[in-house]
């Protein structure tokens, strides 16, 4: 059984670094209601840092579905920096404000009257009511096709997002650095929010794209 | 006492003394009769004797005591949940009656149609009654639906409130099992005739209702003489809490429900209404005056018992079908209000004892307690505003019993309606008026019909006698017959909640050991908490949408295993990032966007070098074994300066994928590696005990890794999941396989034991998790729950340990729970 069909699975026991280590497996071959997140996961595991292969979506794909399911991947992986920033440097004590530059002060949205929420605490209740709208039986009963009225709420998802890249760069520059390194996500969230221009190009204030050959520099001496 | 007390006590210590010798006794016998004052009475170890032997004492009847009143408020405890059992159960078969009534109504519509052509002028009110009480829905159903289609509307209606076909069914065999006790009458009379001192004001509230009575007379011997009748004590108990379970779910709906009926139900209903409530309460009253005659027990209670046959029919009658509810919690609080007068009058003392113990219950139970005092009040104040109606009832239902003995018959009402005079001053005129009605009854023959005189004075020539004997409900009654007894042993599952809110598959999944709250552990390197009962109001559907009360951010990378400590304060998780987290668990009501409190994550446990795939607490120590790809379990002692006690390392470096603690034995562990072995150690020795081999079991070259290993709660079996779509069974001594079997149509991967060790539970990577019976290995339901992702769909399945839940956790980002 096992000789004749490639089993994509993640039996007990796989190492860490064999973890989702299969043949990749074509999109047209993917019957799964998740093909979309297969595809993108599958995608950037080959190299986190082809942007332009990762935002390319498959012929016939669906926009709204396309936007959602990277939108889902983006929140999913900014789990990462949110545990870089929870035990690191950034606690309720030194960040008492969701800031970036010193131009905005971001209230939390999360709260029924939006309150000044410690950077961290924006953080974990911009990521956490993300997640509870992007799974919203209401809004996004279906991954396969997607409401035209709850596509336009991924714009306002991403906004609220981009604030933590922002605080991470201009207040954590080495943490964000370090993670920028390892999944260069911030980078391919600017690529991705102005790819499907879902953000106005003023808020996008971490300066990435201009260090994009800086970046490139770093990892090819790494 | 206390004076008596030296005396005694020093009888006591002169025991040794008295052994000593008998030269000592003769001198002591003198000395106490001259120093009886000075010396004997205070001597220093006479008076610590004395204050031990009274404090041993005291300490052994405060014993007695608070066994005593642990009994009583379990009792109290139970007295209270059958009780809301059973008012759900009369609430239900009112409704049935109601629809009954109306079917009736139709018919007799159709009939005179048919009989007097397009005249119908004696029943045009009745018609329009008919409309009013269904409302919109049936103005055009009166005259194009039969009755029977209108039953089956109101069954249709009564499942989209919650009663599933199940329920109604199992009710209707209950009603049923209930009649047909009917040999015990004498005996149940009896014991009828007792009950009110021991029900109080408590149970009196359902009294009128048929079933309710005929349970309590079931349930009080059992009760009361303890040991007496353990069997019946077993079935009701078994029957209450399966009519209890279905309460917490169903209740909260219907009185919704009712709440917008009420609304709708029109002034002709009300009337209808009241003129019905005294029926029932009439008969309580009746049935308590007579249970304080002492002498004349027989006939009363037989006649008594004969009504509530009666009733009892009326509602099995029913069975199939159902009323508006609008009247249910009319009718209710009406005997609610009758209640408690006769209680405090005729059962002083009992009512005294129990509202004491009730306080004392209510320290633990304030909630009951809450529900309890505002239907008191406003009963009281609703038995002042119903005036006449009610009274008329209360000798309109005491004239049955003036055939048989007219004296006693005389004097129930009498004293009934004392009880009542105390509460309710109005109540002796009322008496007086209600003689009318009461000598007009007499005329009307057949017993069991008599206490629907005023009904029948309200709406001439339909009355429930008819009703009695009309053979509409047979049909639907034999239908139940044959699927209840099945039904009745048989739970399925149903999803209940959706558990939406990571973005990767789900990987782990544990119920906290009592309350409805469960914790997962996703790829997408979160582990969220979930308070099923925290829903999110969604539209109708089936299934309730739950939110995460908290998510723990710790990991980096996906989380593989979740483990939960037995107390429900914590929680263990393994990860790819090679650490296993212990995080203190929030409360289940803490608000999602909370402050974030760093002690959450209590401690991290490093030490293995790769991917966590495998944890289990044990269950009283606390340890935790865990097990990961850098091919080692390990053994922890969590909080603890070296928290890592042992390292167990398989000898052909083989790879463990899953580990248990020997639930039948605490010093032993089983851990199944990659290629299909699964190992007992002994935690002590950290030596293998023995070998359960399946290795040779499987065909050649077909890959048959253990994807979980879980061990019997009770038993010494072990049960493993193979990928070759196998589940087998081991036992424990001799390290023989006793069972296997082809479970699934794709790898299994995941099981779960249920807390009794009766079924097993298994999810596949075929989509569906599959329940089994242990005791004859046959699956006994198969639900398809999530999709696939890749080629992998489910990844864990659990058992909440001590609530009626099961869960599956997928692929698909989405764990499911089912009721």
């Amino acid at each position: 059984m096992a000789d004749v069909t490639i089993l994509r699975r993640n039996r007990p026991g796989t190492k860490s670094e064999d973890f989702c280590k299969w043949p990749e497996e074509p999109f047209e071959e993917m019957d799964s209601t998740l093909a979309v997140q297969q595809f993108i996961q599958q995608t950037i595991r080959k190299d986190p840092t082809n942007i332009d292969e990762i935002l390319t979506p498959p012929e016939g794909q669906d926009e709204g579905v396309w936007k959602y399911e990277h939108l889902r991947q983006f929140c999913l992986e900014l789990n990462g920096i949110a545990v870089k920033l929870q035990q690191g440097e950034c606690q309720p004590e030194t960040c008492t404000q969701m800031t970036a530059t010193e131009q905005w002060i971001f209230l939390c949205a999360a709260h029924k009257t939006p309150k000044e929420c410690p950077a961290i605490d924006y953080t974990r209740h911009t990521l956490d009511g993300a997640a509870c709208l992007l799974n919203s039986n209401k809004y996004f009963p279906s991954r396969v096709s997607i409401k035209e009225s709850s596509v336009a709420k991924l714009g306002s998802v991403c906004r609220r997002v981009y604030r933590i890249f922002s605080h991470a760069y201009f207040h954590h520059r080495t943490l964000f650095d370090e993670f920028e390194n390892e999944t260069a996500l911030c980078k391919r969230f600017t690529a991705f929010v102005t790819k499907y221009n879902l953000m106005s190009k003023d808020n996008l204030i971490v300066p990435i794209l201009d260090e994009q050959d800086g970046i490139q520099a770093i990892e090819s001496e790494a | 006492m206390v004076e008596e007390g030296p005396a005694g006590n020093t009888q006591i210590s002169n025991g040794p003394n008295s052994q000593a010798g008998p030269s000592i006794t003769g001198f002591g016998v003198k000395g106490v009769d001259d120093q009886v004052p000075r010396t004997l009475p205070y001597s220093i170890p006479g008076i610590l004797h004395f204050i031990q032997h009274e404090w041993a004492r005291f300490e052994m009847e405060r014993s007695q005591w608070e066994v005593e009143k642990a009994e009583l408020q379990a009792r109290i405890a139970f007295l209270q949940g059958e009780r809301q059992g059973q008012e759900n159960l009369k609430r239900d078969l009112v409704r049935r009656i109601k629809m009954l009534e109306y079917a009736l109504k139709q018919e007799r519509a159709r009939f005179h149609k048919l009989k007097y052509g397009a005249d119908m002028l004696p029943d045009n009110k009745e018609l329009e009654e008919a409309e009013d009480l269904n409302g919109d829905n049936y103005l055009t159903g009166v005259e194009n639906h039969s009755w029977k289609q209108g039953r089956q509307l109101l069954r249709q209606y009564l499942q989209e409130i919650g009663y599933t076909d199940t329920i109604i069914d199992v009710r209707s065999a209950r009603v049923r099992q209930l009649l047909g006790l009917s040999p015990n009458n004498n005996d149940l009379g009896k014991e009828l005739a007792t009950l009110p001192a021991v029900n109080g004001d408590q149970t009196t509230k359902r009294v009128s209702d048929g079933q309710g009575r005929r349970v309590q007379a079931k349930k009080h011997p059992a009760t009361l003489g303890e040991g007496a009748l353990l069997e019946s004590e077993a079935a009701v108990i078994d029957t209450f809490s399966f009519l209890s379970t279905e309460n917490d779910l169903e209740v909260e709906d219907d009185e919704e429900n009712e709440a917008d009926l009420i609304d709708e139900t029109l002034a002709d209903e009300l009337d209808r209404i009241d003129v019905k409530k005294p029926k029932p309460k009439g008969m309580t009253r009746s049935n308590e005056g007579m249970a304080r005659m002492d002498d004349v027990l027989a006939n009363e209670t037989e006649e008594a018992l004969s009504q509530f046959d009666f009733l009892g029919s009326d509602g099995a009658d029913g069975a199939g079908e159902a009323r508006t509810q609008g009247d249910g919690t009319e009718w209710e609080k009406s005997e609610l209000a009758a209640a408690p007068p006769p209680g405090d009058n005729d059962w002083n003392v009992d009512e005294q004892m129990l509202s004491r113990l009730k306080q004392e219950y209510s320290k633990d139970s304030k909630h009951s307690r809450n529900m309890q005092r505002p239907k008191r009040s406003t009963l009281q104040a609703m038995l002042a505003s119903l005036g006449g109606n009610d009274d008329i009832g209360l000798p309109s239902v005491t004239a049955p019993c003036a055939g048989p003995a007219p004296a006693a018959a005389a004097a129930a009402a009498a004293t009934a309606s004392d009880s009542l005079s105390n509460s309710l001053p109005a109540d002796d005129t009322a008496v007086d008026e209600a003689a009318g009605p009461n000598d007009a009854n007499i005329p009307f023959p057949a017993g069991p019909r008599r206490p629907l005189p005023a009904e029948e004075g309200f709406e001439p020539g339909f009355g429930l006698g008819e009703l009695a004997g009309l053979t509409i409900q047979n049909d639907c009654e034999l239908s139940y017959d044959l699927s209840s007894s099945k039904d009745a042993l048989r739970k399925t599952w149903n999803a209940k909640y959706t558990l939406r809110s990571h973005f990767d598959g789900i990987r782990a999944l544990v119920f906290h050991p009592v309350d409805p709250v469960l914790i997962t552990a996703s790829e997408d390197h979160t582990l969220k908490l979930w308070n099923l009962d925290k829903t999110v109001p969604a539209k109708k559907t089936a299934s309730l949408d739950v939110e995460p009360v908290y998510t723990f951010r710790g990991h980096t990378g996906a989380v593989l295993s979740l483990a939960m400590s037995v107390s429900g304060e914590e929680c263990f998780s393994g990860g790819i990032d090679s650490s296993i987290r212990c995080w203190k668990i929030p409360s289940s009501n803490v608000d999602p966007y909370d402050m974030y409190d760093p002690s959450v994550l209590a401690a991290t446990l490093t030490g293995h070098t790769g991917a966590v795939w495998g944890l289990s607490v044990h269950s009283s120590n606390n340890r935790l074994l865990s097990c990961a790809s850098d091919g080692t379990v390990r053994l922890w002692q969590p909080y603890t300066k070296e928290p890592l006690l042992k390292t167990f390392t398989s000898e052909n470096g083989l790879i463990p994928t899953s580990i248990d603690f020997v639930r039948s034995d605490p010093i032993q562990m089983v851990a199944a590696y990659s290629d299909c072995d699964a190992v007992i150690y002994d935690l002590e020795t950290s030596q293998p005990v023995i070998h359960l081999e399946s290795k040779d079991l499987s065909e050649p070259g077909v890959l048959s890794t253990i994807h979980q290993v879980v061990s019997h709660p009770t038993l010494p079996i072990t049960v493993t999941a193979h990928e070759d779509r196998h589940i087998r069974f081991f036992d424990n001594n001799t390290g023989k396989m006793v069972h296997t079997m082809v479970a699934h149509l794709d790898a299994v991967t995941s099981l779960a034991i249920d807390p009794n060790g009766l079924y097993l539970l298994s999810g596949s990577h075929d989509c569906s998790i599959r329940l089994w019976n242990l005791d004859s290995k046959t699956c006994v339901q198969e639900i398809t729950s999530h999709r696939k992702k890749f080629d992998e769909s489910i990844y864990d399945v659990a058992f909440h340990p001590s609530r009626p839940y099961i869960a599956s956790a997928g692929a698909d980002a989405l764990a499911k729970v089912f009721v």
